[in-house]
């Protein structure tokens, strides 16, 4: 017995195969900052375009959002009779507009850039907002530097009463005179609205959601500005 | 018996003697094993604290980048939002400067039809008053004439009033009073 366990005692090599060597560091446990260069707000204000509209009687600032070829969206109040339009971008470039259409039923219009460059795009979201998301609302109030400002979905309410054909969404966040026709944007950077209006009682901001956007640039449901 | 006994004695004893050298072999494997991985795990250890202060310095290089770069995207939004509004104001002073032109020459056109009113009612009046002496003095005096004369410089007299009274409407327009 004494001989045997001798002998398997002795059978113990030690192992030739190197140690696992341990992670040094998994970089997801990594605090890092957020890479402002890719950052949803950063991305958002890039694509948010300041709109001058020199019309036959009123002298007008809101902010618009560009898509692609060139197209920037804005509201039609922006925009009413315009002469000359004018798209300012956040980094101070400035662009000569002209008004392709606006929306017969809805406070939304199209502008077209004369040449628009390497300007960055808005991407739209085809799913419906939902009540509690977060959004930002980007925008140039006051006619003064872009803003982005972080709020949520408060829900829908009929849009009717204020000349939209459906429902708009309602949303607490901070927007003033010159923020219209600016997008409202989700938490990947998605289009999901333009604001348009204020609850002035209560500083509710309401924007069209951006299916009815969709479908005016889908069923090509715009029409020629007003002239002087 | 004895005999076997002692031969067994000496097969273990043997036996032993191998396995002891041989443990002895082995416990010297496992103890250079030890000192390879022990060294090993230094090398790991200091290699992680390597990293991790490269780490460490890389994040404080990213955070300092970030802010240089948050701080410059203000100044041009800055001046960005310094040039939009000089456009503005270019604007506003290109649309000012085409309602002066404008108002100019309204009031251009009226002030000149009022003028050439006031030059034809000085004529109207020297031919009234040479009418008058010609009338006293029993000379012929040609009436219709005169009075024709009248009716065309009141008729371009009334003219040059609308164009003075267009000429202040358009002044409230392009003036917002």
């Amino acid at each position: 017995m004494l001989v045997a366990g001798l002998l398997l005692g002795a059978c113990v090599e030690p192992p030739t195969t190197p140690l696992d060597t341990p992670a040094v560091l998994d970089i997801d446990d990594v605090e890092l900052p957020e890479v402002a260069a890719t950052s949803v707000e950063r991305r958002a204000q890039q694509v948010t375009v300041r709109v001058r509209s020199l019309g036959c009687e009123q002298f007008g600032l809101g902010s618009g959002f560009v898509l692609a070829d060139g197209v920037v969206v804005t509201n039609r109040h922006v925009i009413e009779q315009p002469r000359e339009v004018t798209v300012n971008t956040w980094d101070g470039r400035s662009f000569a507009a002209e008004v392709t259409g606006v929306a017969t039923d809805s406070d939304l219009a199209l502008l077209r850039l004369e040449d628009p460059g390497d300007l960055p795009v808005a991407e739209l979201r085809t799913v419906p907002v939902e009540r509690g998301e977060g959004v930002f609302a980007v925008g140039y109030p006051g006619g003064g530097p872009a803003q982005v400002s972080p709020g949520r979905v408060l829900g829908m309410v009929d849009g009717t009463v204020l000349g939209e054909p459906a429902e708009v969404i309602r949303v607490e966040v901070e927007i003033a005179q010159g923020s219209s026709g600016g997008p409202l944007v989700d938490r990947d950077g998605l289009v999901v609205g333009v604001v348009f209006a204020i609850e002035v009682d209560a500083g509710i901001g309401l924007a069209v959601p951006v299916e009815t956007l969709l479908e005016r640039l889908d069923a090509g449901e715009l029409v020629a500005p007003g002239a002087c | 018996m004895l005999v076997v006994l002692l031969l067994l004695a000496v097969v273990g004893a043997v036996t032993a003697t191998v396995v002891a050298v041989d443990q002895r072999d082995v416990a010297a494997e496992w103890e250079e094993r030890a000192l390879e991985l022990e060294a090993q795990r230094d090398a790991i250890d200091e290699q992680r604290a390597e990293v991790a202060d490269q780490l460490e310095v890389t994040r404080d290089a990213l955070v300092t980048s970030e802010r240089d770069v948050d701080e410059l995207e203000d100044r041009v939004r800055a001046l960005a939002d310094e040039k939009a509004r000089a456009e503005d104001t270019a604007t506003t002073v290109q649309v000012e400067r085409d309602v002066f032109i404008e108002l100019s020459e309204v009031i251009s056109d009226a002030t000149g039809a009022l003028d050439s009113c006031v030059s034809q009612l000085f004529d109207l009046q020297a031919a009234s008053v040479e009418a008058f002496n010609r009338a006293n003095a029993g000379q012929d005096v040609d009436i219709d004439a005169l009075n024709a004369r009248a009716t065309d410089v009141t008729r371009f007299c009334n003219q040059a009033r609308t164009a003075a009274a267009n000429a202040e409407a358009a002044a409230d327009r392009l003036l917002g009073s």
